[in-house]
């Protein structure tokens, strides 16, 4: 054998064994039926190829086979969480993390606008997660998007994390006692504020 | 008594204008004696290893060879693939977190969640003293969780103390865990 048809038969045989590789599906997904399977792995490999995080699809998935539903809908699910992970990419920018983008898209989801996520990108030098779950979690409260929104982004410059989340507590408290969503947004939200300034105004050690 | 010095000078050129003959061998002796001598031991393998590595040369591969190079590369990239796929977040900025749920007549409950794979055998709840409460303990790195309970491998039960989170593709409810960073 020549060595130029030596070369090509080896690097063919590479890429060929690179490619498999590639497309090794995520042993995981085994528990998905064989028809669903190829293409939720399609479906992870696009949002691997456009730098999207992959985990929240696979567990998307895992979640639908767990709950026994049918293949068309863990399909349709994991295409849409792939489309609300991209929009979020598109409103957070291209440096935000797994973590944030997960959030994002589940306030995208909730009814949020892109404009919003942006805006709180601006807002917040900490990562958004927390700000983004918290602005989700409010409208599946009930709370209107609005609302929570401008609550979310009033407090997002200077709440922390567990500021945040005690005050999506406080005004789902409230809700629970009858409250009307918006009112105790708004209300709970005045109140975290003052908090929050307080506490930056406090006087160090020195 | 001495010559005259033109006379010895003249003798001496005529001498030196002779034809002589050299053994054509005799710069590949040379060259074999210099090649000989002790040379930086650093300097003389590293240029070596320098030719060794500019010089081409020819490979001759069996196609059993080529298949097994083949497969050893796709060995590496299979194997690497699988380290940076884990699904098992890093320890650090982790927190524990404690799952609890009242189920007095459940006789097995699993917590199942984006945290575990979905995988009702990872996370199996233990039942407390009381006999109606069931707890698990899992470590989080912070993110946005969803999870549930699974009673009796069957029934789904959303955390009644948490956060609902809706789901218009699959229908059977599922909670939602906010995890902070170092500040919350």
């Amino acid at each position: 054998m020549t060595l130029a048809v030596t070369s090509t038969a080896l690097l063919a045989a590479m890429l060929v064994a690179a490619r498999a590789a590639a497309q090794q599906i995520d042993p995981r997904l085994e528990r998905l039926d064989a028809t669903t399977r190829p293409i939720v792995a399609t479906l992870v490999d696009s949002a691997r190829g456009a730098a999207l995080p992959t985990e929240p699809l696979v567990q998307r998935a895992l979640e639908g086979a767990t709950k026994r539903a049918a293949g068309e809908v863990i399909v349709a699910a994991v295409r849409r969480l792939a489309v609300d992970l991209g929009h979020a990419r598109d409103a957070l920018g291209s440096t935000t993390s797994p973590a944030e983008l997960i959030a994002g898209a589940a306030a995208l989801r909730a009814g949020a606008s892109p404009t919003i996520l942006t805006e709180l990108r601006h807002t917040r030098r900490e990562p958004l997660t927390v700000p983004l779950a918290v602005l989700a979690d409010l409208v599946a409260s009930g709370v209107p998007v609005d609302s929570a929104a401008a609550a979310v982004l009033a407090l997002a410059a200077r709440a922390r994390d567990a500021d945040l989340v005690e005050f999506r507590r406080a005004v789902e408290r409230n809700i629970a006692l009858g409250a009307p969503p918006a009112a105790a947004t708004a209300a709970m939200a005045a109140s975290v504020q003052v908090n929050a300034g307080a506490r930056q105004q406090r006087p160090g050690r020195p | 008594m001495f010559e005259p010095m033109d006379d010895a000078i003249e003798r001496i050129a005529r001498h030196l204008r002779r034809p002589v003959h050299i053994d054509p061998a005799l710069d590949g002796r040379v060259m074999r004696e210099i090649t000989a001598l002790p040379a930086r031991a650093g300097a003389r393998s590293l240029g070596a290893a320098w030719r060794w590595v500019r010089r081409p040369r020819q490979f001759t591969l069996t196609p059993l060879g080529g298949l097994a190079a083949a497969a050893a590369l796709a060995t590496v990239v299979v194997l690497s693939r699988m380290d940076s796929g884990s699904s098992v977040p890093p320890p650090a900025e982790s927190r524990v977190f404690q799952f609890v749920l009242v189920a007095p007549r459940a006789t097995q409950v699993s917590l199942v969640g984006d945290f575990n794979d979905w995988d009702a055998t990872r996370t199996p709840m233990r039942r407390a003293r009381s006999e109606a409460l069931w707890t698990a303990v899992v470590p989080l790195t912070p993110g946005r969780y969803h999870y549930a309970f699974l009673v009796d491998g069957s029934r789904w039960m959303a955390d009644p103390t948490a956060p609902v989170a809706r789901d218009e593709d699959y229908g059977t409810p599922s909670s939602v865990l906010t995890v902070g960073g170092g500040g919350s």
